[in-house]
């Protein structure tokens, strides 16, 4: 099934609101003046160059980095004093680039998902370690759950991440795409995971991405970042170029025919 | 050739003192040092250890119980290694150099300024296991009581931090509090094996035993498992042919160590 299928409900609560946010980093502007929405059940696709502000956005919204202007919103609170951060969960571009020898199993990594803020320290309960082993299954790694990780493949290693990040039930997932360089068909059954999470699970989630086939054909918005940010809800009626050309310049054409959506993503129903 | 056997060795009051001393200190060393290596901060043991040296030399200026002023002087020189990190003065292996240098250089003068303790001194250099009394007995004890705990209770934000830095703040692990409580849990271990290995080779039993345990591929819980027990192995083994061919112990324990470490390298090429 397509997100683009799906009716929107009547009335959906803004999980995160921009108002006229500009990002600085070393005293350049790398975001400006950005105002965008996003609503509890959206899949949305951040598109946009490299060096265009993709990854810096996705940290200021997560309050890494100081905004220069503007106000951020988390779940209607201002992100200064936003302090219910178990409801978001970030996977950073990096978080599959570690030490191979690290002494961690899928079901160890998983685990660490579940601790918790203002509450270190605290034992597992029987209620933690089900989540563990209900994410680990949810992403498909069950038999590989006494695996160490850096024994894993570049999919697997993709979805152990989101698995973690599954384990405390975040409302919002920030995915900056991890780079493991894996084949087409690797990365299509991880962006169907994703999508399943997205329907099954309701989770929010803002995914960093280049393939750009996968946003329209998948995803309910696109965000699409080059220092200027501009947001489209994906409907039949939007023409991706349009709005594409004005992150990547105008000589930028993709070439895109709805209609192989379904060829794309042929084994969505089985 | 032994010249005492084993069993009698058990019999006396000031071995069995030795042994319960190693074993406490060697555990607390393997699982404090597991972290280091995984954190790429093995150094920072080696730093502490030297400025402990300058905190020893004040100590017995003084005439107080060296390791509690070795305690100070460490704890001071985590302080001053997180400020020039934190206040981008130096990156982190050039602190610990600097501080490194200065505790050593401070115990250098306060020895020439005392003028003669030079025995005293060389055996908290070296270690002098088989000579702990009971006081400093209850000090390695309960330190090491104390670090062990306070692994125990946070091993997993500790995991976290080590592995995922940033993922571990927007979890709300206070990435920065735990990193600076997991160096003064370094100072306090390395104060605790001062007695059992001595801070120039205490280095060895941070990094050694955790080394050798990662080298089977285990998970971590079994990896910081296996730490301890190589640690441990190392120690009593050290301190029994210690006491048996009347041989340095701290010298016996690392030579133990590494051979252990090279045994799993070998169990590795093996597999």
């Amino acid at each position: 099934m397509n997100s683009m299928d799906t009716q929107k409900p009547a009335k959906v609560e803004p999980i995160l609101e921009l108002e006229k946010v500009d990002v600085e980093r070393s005293s350049d502007i790398v975001i400006q003046n950005a105002n965008f929405t996003i609503h509890r059940g959206d899949y949305v696709g951040l598109v946009g160059p490299n060096g265009g502000g993709k990854t810096t956005l996705i940290l200021s919204l997560l309050n890494f980095l100081p905004r220069a202007k503007g106000k951020i919103r988390l779940f209607g609170v201002d992100i200064d004093k936003f302090s219910a951060w178990q409801k978001v969960a970030y996977i950073s571009q990096t978080a599959t680039n570690f030490d191979s020898k690290f002494p961690l199993t899928v079901r160890e990594l998983v685990s660490l998902g579940r601790i918790k803020k203002g509450n270190v320290a605290r034992r597992f309960t029987r209620e933690d370690w089900e989540a563990v082993d209900d994410s680990v299954a949810f992403m498909g790694l069950t038999e590989a759950t006494h695996k160490r990780i850096g024994q894993l493949s570049g999919g697997q290693k993709q979805r152990v991440f989101v698995a973690k990040a599954l384990a405390r039930n975040p409302e919002i997932i920030f995915l900056d795409e991890p780079i493991v360089g894996v084949d087409a068909a690797t990365q299509e059954k991880f962006y169907k995971k994703l999508s399943d999470l997205n329907t099954k699970r309701k989770t929010t989630i803002l995914l960093v991405t280049h393939d750009l086939t996968s946003v329209f054909c998948r995803m309910s918005k696109v965000l699409c970042v080059n220092k200027q940010v501009e947001i489209a809800e994906i409907t039949s009626d939007l023409d991706p170029n349009t709005l594409l050309k004005k992150a990547y310049g105008e000589h930028f054409h993709f070439v895109f025919h709805r209609h192989e959506c379904r060829g794309v993503f042929e084994n969505d129903n089985h | 050739m032994i010249t005492i056997s084993i069993l009698d060795l058990l019999g006396y009051r000031f071995f069995q003192n030795a042994l319960l001393g190693g074993v406490i200190a060697a555990a607390a060393c393997a699982a404090v040092g597991l972290f280091l290596i995984l954190k790429k901060e093995a150094m920072i043991g080696d730093g502490i250890a030297h400025t402990a040296f300058g905190g020893i030399a004040l100590g017995l200026l003084l005439g107080i119980n060296p390791l509690l002023t070795a305690l100070g002087v460490s704890v001071l020189a985590v302080f001053g290694i997180s400020y020039m990190r934190r206040k981008n003065v130096a990156p982190s292996d050039s602190a610990i150099a600097v501080m490194l240098a200065l505790g050593f250089s401070f115990g250098l003068i306060v020895i020439s300024v005392a003028g003669g303790f030079n025995v005293e001194l060389f055996s908290y250099l070296f270690g002098s296991i088989l000579a702990i009394d009971q006081a400093d007995l209850l000090v390695v004890s309960l330190l090491s009581v104390f670090v062990l705990l306070f692994l125990g209770f946070f091993r997993r934000e500790l995991l976290s931090m080590v592995f995922d830095e940033d993922d571990s703040r927007v979890m709300g692990i206070p990435t920065n509090t735990l990193s600076l409580a997991f160096d003064l849990l370094v100072a306090t271990t390395i104060v605790l094996s001062i007695k059992v290995i001595g801070t120039v080779l205490v280095v060895a039993l941070l990094v050694l035993p955790g080394l050798s345990a990662l080298q089977l591929g285990l998970s971590f819980r079994k990896t910081i498992l296996t730490a301890v027990g190589f640690s441990i192995i190392s120690t009593v083994l050290g301190i029994l042919f210690s006491a048996s061919f009347d041989v340095a112990t701290s010298g016996l324990i690392v030579f133990i160590a590494v051979l252990l470490f090279l045994l799993t390298l070998a169990y590795k090429k093996l597999q």
